[in-house]
């Protein structure tokens, strides 16, 4: 059983898919229960996988079974395999996909049209998150990455808003286009990298443990670090590492590149913009430490402030779009490209504290940008009506739900006592004290970035204003008999949510103890080895 | 000696026989004309499968103007199966099909003609054979005896003859410069080699030139459009495989010779690399303009023209394997699409607006052609994306070999494509699923097509999760020269 664990929290949603396709259309009941159950066990299989997850011990419930393996001439061979597992990186996003994705479940009773294709593509969906999240070899995690894109596709497009076509085809070529980007950069590294495990013939291999270690790369190969090409201004491995980066960027999404995602957040049904938000994205900022940065140490050296200017830059442009923004969605949306710029701060800062930051943000955004997004469905299932300047004072008519909204903005805003502080403090820890030891960021870099806390309160509370307090009124075709207070099923999805954002701010230790081993050993390896390959090429 | 190796092509000589025999009688049976040619496809397919070994070794026959070599059996395969899937896809509607025995003489006398055009290795054998896939072709067109037909048919026969004409005046002028028709010979080599000579450079062009029309490689792609939708459905399927990889076969056996292991005095590897940005480039644009299905299959097909000149242009053994390896994808995908738009056309669905609101009466037709469609994109898990990996695998390998920045360029334009072919081939998907009409009734899942479509979306799961199966068997084929 432990050594499938991981296995099985990964295919159950997909058995259920599978389970679900002979159900008959009609039975909207056994859809929305087959979702729930599917999602329990996997809470139930995660609980297992905790209860003897060992924090220092790196990756765990290593799963390695051989998948393709092609005798391709005088090339070698080619080597492809089934191998995940799970690690300081990996767990607190797990974590957070089966949590999410419960919450996504109950939220989903909201949908009536066509519930036996929405609940497949949800449960298709379940599983390529997961698995993009653990998998360890990289045509594998290709596989699953892309896999996410169709069903998200269709999720927009036939259960979302008025502009739903234009924002789900947005969102397809945006995104195909970043794993396209990651495709030229995959095709690469398999032809460079030489899987030693195998001594006397050559094996090239996709697992990205071999491909992190530069003493895997074939000489003369075309990534080689001590002989790498110079194609135009950089050279192969700065081009690799710069399309792995702007692939993953568009996922996360960076300015400019965000444009995709105000969009697709306000065209989505509640529970998929719940799911973009709190999954997808983190999607982009796993594939840089996992992937690009690793595996490129020298350029991460080479690009890292670059990196820290972009985080920046998408800090406080979400930010003031944000402020902007009339849409309450689309205020939302443009905080989570505002949240995810630390992420990039913390990852270029290349220290333990800023890594850790970056991971526990991309964990406590996952929590508050899922509560945001459920918080705006539950006003536009009530009015069909998200404009912010057609509310005001709805504190006296709908008081609970005024209380979970400022729970939800002030733990975005970063308040102490809510996860977003401990992900932001660590950020800017990193970030201030990247320059001391030789990390690529400088220290003004950082206090800009300071910058976007101030936006952050600004729009928050502009908002809180603007909709919740003064006298009660109504703009639009909104009539007041439409408003009424959180219901039952609301709240059981509201509670556990401000629960965890309270837990994880006063109490982050459980959370960090797992991620600290990961970020530490990351912070070294890149800093380590990325100087040794740039002194010595 | 010779007709040992030569059973397949026999068999099908006595089938085109047969058929016009049956022709000659007044009153004909349409299942018992479907059923023969079935009969007689698959056992020249079986050939293949059960002799295979007398094929693996390369063997001129017929006086040097042919070979038997297993790269070429493995082509002449894949026009088998072609043909059996075609003929399956006529059994719709063979009852409406006027002159059935004709028709299906003409399809056995292109798939003849296309297993003489792989073996050929003298200029005169590759005109005649084209000639035999060309003519038969241009009569095929115009088989849905309408208006449109006709014109389709019209249009290919006239860009077609110049297109031969062009290319034989190309050959007459190599027969010229080396004095040898076979252009395998270590004469036709010798003469050619360090030849800086324009004459030289032209001639060549104009010999390649007959084969890109064939393929429907831009610049010469134009009939391509006209006659796809001129054509009656199964015919077009035919013509987006089998003329395509019999001119891709003798295309990559021809400028392999006048490259001479890359010392030839002009770089035929740019002119193809050009070439194959050019097809992906003109197909995949003028896709996304497309309202009709069939047109906008022939603008795909002109794109996939270029992916597989990509296998080709890397210049190496084993892009050859990996063209092979897309080629077979290609067919089974492409066939896939094609039975479900005939069976959509069969419900009266002509134009992508109308295929508005499919997906809810067409379930399983709409979901199986989607999977066509991802797949002819190539994203994972369909074996578009393995197909598409070893070629562009097979590119990455060739510009770290040789350093020339046009296979870059190929790379790149190659996968920035992927990303514009995904708009179009998402357009007919787009209407089923996702834009609402007033909802007919439902239709019975268990059709023939269904059927055959189960098959091949399995075959495209499979050669995704298992390409050692076919590549396996691939690797061991060694094309020679």
């Amino acid at each position: 059983m432990q050594e499938i664990l991981l296995s099985l929290l990964l295919f159950t949603p997909l058995l259920a898919a599978l389970v679900s396709l002979f159900f008959p259309a009609t039975a909207i009941q056994l859809f929305r229960y087959t979702t729930l159950v599917a999602n329990i066990a996997q809470a139930f299989f995660l609980i297992l996988l905790l209860g003897s997850y060992q924090n220092s011990a790196g990756l765990q419930f290593v799963e390695h079974q051989p998948w393709i393996t092609m005798d391709l001439g005088s090339w070698g061979t080619l080597k492809a395999e089934y191998f995940i597992g799970i690690d300081g990186l990996s767990m607190p996003l797990v974590v957070l996909s089966v949590f999410i994705m419960l919450i996504a479940t109950i939220s989903s009773w909201t949908i009536l049209k066509n519930v036996k294709g929405y609940f497949i593509l949800l449960l298709i969906l379940n599983t390529a998150i997961i698995g993009s999240f653990v998998a360890l070899d990289f045509l594998l995690f290709y596989l699953f990455f892309e896999f996410m894109l169709l069903p998200m596709f269709f999720l927009i497009a036939l259960w979302g808003g008025p502009r739903k076509e234009y924002a789900s085809i947005k969102f397809f070529l945006y995104t195909l286009l970043g794993s396209i980007l990651i495709l030229i950069v995959m095709i690469g590294l398999n032809l460079s990298v030489h899987d030693p495990s195998i001594s006397g013939q050559l094996v090239h291999s996709f697992n990205i443990i071999h491909m992190s270690s530069p003493i895997n790369f074939i000489s003369f190969s075309i990534l080689d670090p001590h002989n790498a090409w110079q194609i135009g201004l950089y050279n192969a491995r700065q081009w690799a590492f710069l399309l792995l980066f702007f692939g993953f960027a568009i996922k996360l999404p960076m300015v400019p590149f965000h444009t995709w995602l105000p969009d697709a957040h306000v065209e989505a049904p509640t529970p998929i913009s719940v799911i973009l938000a709190a999954l997808l994205l983190k999607v982009g900022g796993y594939g840089l430490a996992r992937i690009a940065f690793p595996i490129f140490p020298d350029a991460t050296i080479y690009f890292g402030g670059f990196i820290g200017v972009m985080g920046v830059i998408s800090i406080i442009y979400g930010g003031l779009n944000a402020l902007s923004s009339k849409d309450l969605k689309r205020l939302i949306a443009y905080s989570s490209i505002s949240h995810m710029g630390f992420v990039l701060l913390g990852f270029a800062s290349l220290t333990a504290e800023g890594v850790v930051g970056s991971i526990y943000q991309m964990f406590s955004h996952g929590i508050i940008s899922a509560m945001l997004f459920l918080l705006a469905g539950v006003l536009y299932d009530r009015t069909n009506n998200r404009m912010i300047a057609n509310y005001s004072g709805l504190y006296s008519k709908m008081p609970w739900y005024a209380v979970m909204i400022i729970v939800a903005f002030f733990a975005s805003m970063g308040l102490p006592g809510f996860s977003g502080f401990i992900a932001e403090i660590m950020v800017f820890l990193g970030a201030f004290k990247s320059n001391s030891v030789q990390g690529p960021l400088h220290e003004s870099i950082a206090i800009t970035a300071t910058l976007g806390l101030v936006l952050a309160a600004a729009y928050y509370l502009w908002t809180l204003q603007r909709m919740f307090f003064g006298p009660f009124n109504l703009k639009g075709d909104i009539t007041s008999d439409q408003m009424f207070d959180l219901n039952k099923r609301e709240f059981i999805m509201l509670i556990p949510l401000a629960a965890a954002a309270l837990f994880f701010g006063i109490y982050p230790q459980p959370m960090i103890a797992i991620i600290d081993p990961f970020a530490k050993h990351f912070a070294e390896f890149v800093i380590g080895a990325g100087k040794s390959l740039t002194l010595n090429p | 000696m010779s007709l040992s190796f030569f059973v397949p092509e026999l068999v099908l000589i006595v089938g085109i026989i047969l058929l016009i025999g049956i022709g000659l009688r007044k009153k004909q049976y349409p299942p018992l004309l479907t059923f023969l040619s079935l009969l007689l496809f698959s056992f020249s397919f079986l050939c293949y499968v059960f002799t295979w070994r007398i094929y693996v070794t390369p063997q001129k026959i017929f006086n040097g103007f042919l070979r038997s070599d297993d790269f070429s059996a493995f082509l002449k395969m894949l026009f088998d199966v072609a043909g059996i899937l075609t003929v399956l896809m006529t059994w719709r509607k063979q009852k409406e099909q006027r002159y059935l025995p004709e028709y299906y003489a003409l399809l056995f006398a292109i798939v003849l003609g296309a297993h003489l055009l792989v073996m050929s290795m003298n200029l005169i054998m590759v005109f005649i054979s084209l000639e035999l896939i060309s003519i038969s072709a241009y009569v095929l067109t115009g088989f849905s005896f309408s208006k449109k037909g006709a014109e389709g048919s019209m249009k290919y026969f006239l860009f077609g003859s110049v297109a031969s004409a062009v290319m034989l005046y190309g050959f007459s002028m190599l027969y010229g410069l080396t004095g040898t028709l076979d252009f395998s010979s270590a004469e036709f080599i010798d003469h050619l080699l360090g030849k800086n000579s324009t004459l030289f450079f032209i001639a060549a062009l104009m010999a390649l030139a007959g084969f890109l029309y064939k393929i429907a490689a831009a610049p010469l792609h134009l009939w391509a459009p006209d006659v796809y939708e001129a054509a009656p459905m199964p015919i077009v399927a035919f013509f987006s495989v089998v003329p395509k990889l019999a001119g891709i076969g003798v295309l990559t056996k021809f400028i392999l010779a006048i490259n001479i292991f890359g010392q030839s005095a002009f770089d035929w590897q740019f002119i193809i690399s050009l070439v194959s940005i050019l097809s992906l480039t003109v197909g995949n644009f003028s896709a996304l303009l497309q309202k009709n299905p069939k047109r906008l299959m022939a603008y795909s097909s002109i794109a996939q023209s270029g992916f597989l000149l990509a296998g080709v242009a890397a210049f190496l053994p084993q892009g050859v394997h990996f063209m092979l390896f897309y080629a077979t994808v290609y067919m089974f995908v492409n066939f896939l699409v094609f039975v479900y738009l005939q069976y959509f056309e069969s419900y009266g669905f002509s134009s992508l607006e109308s295929f508005s609101g499919a997906g809810r009466t067409h379930v399983w037709p709409s979901i199986l052609i989607l999977i066509g469609f991802v797949s002819l994109t190539g994203l994972p898990p369909t074996a578009g994306f393995t197909a598409k990996f070893f070629v562009f695998s097979s590119l990455w390998e060739a510009y770290h070999l040789s350093g020339k920045n046009i296979l870059l360029w190929l790379l790149i334009f190659g996968l920035l494509n992927t990303v514009v072919s995904l708009f179009y081939y998402l357009r007919i998907p787009y209407y089923t699923f996702i834009k609402e009409a007033e909802s007919g009734t439902k239709t019975n899942f268990l059709a023939f097509e269904n059927l055959l479509g189960f098959v091949l979306v399995l075959l495209v799961f499979v050669l995704f999760f298992y390409p050692g199966l076919l590549m396996g068997w691939i690797n061991k084929i060694n094309f020679v020269l």
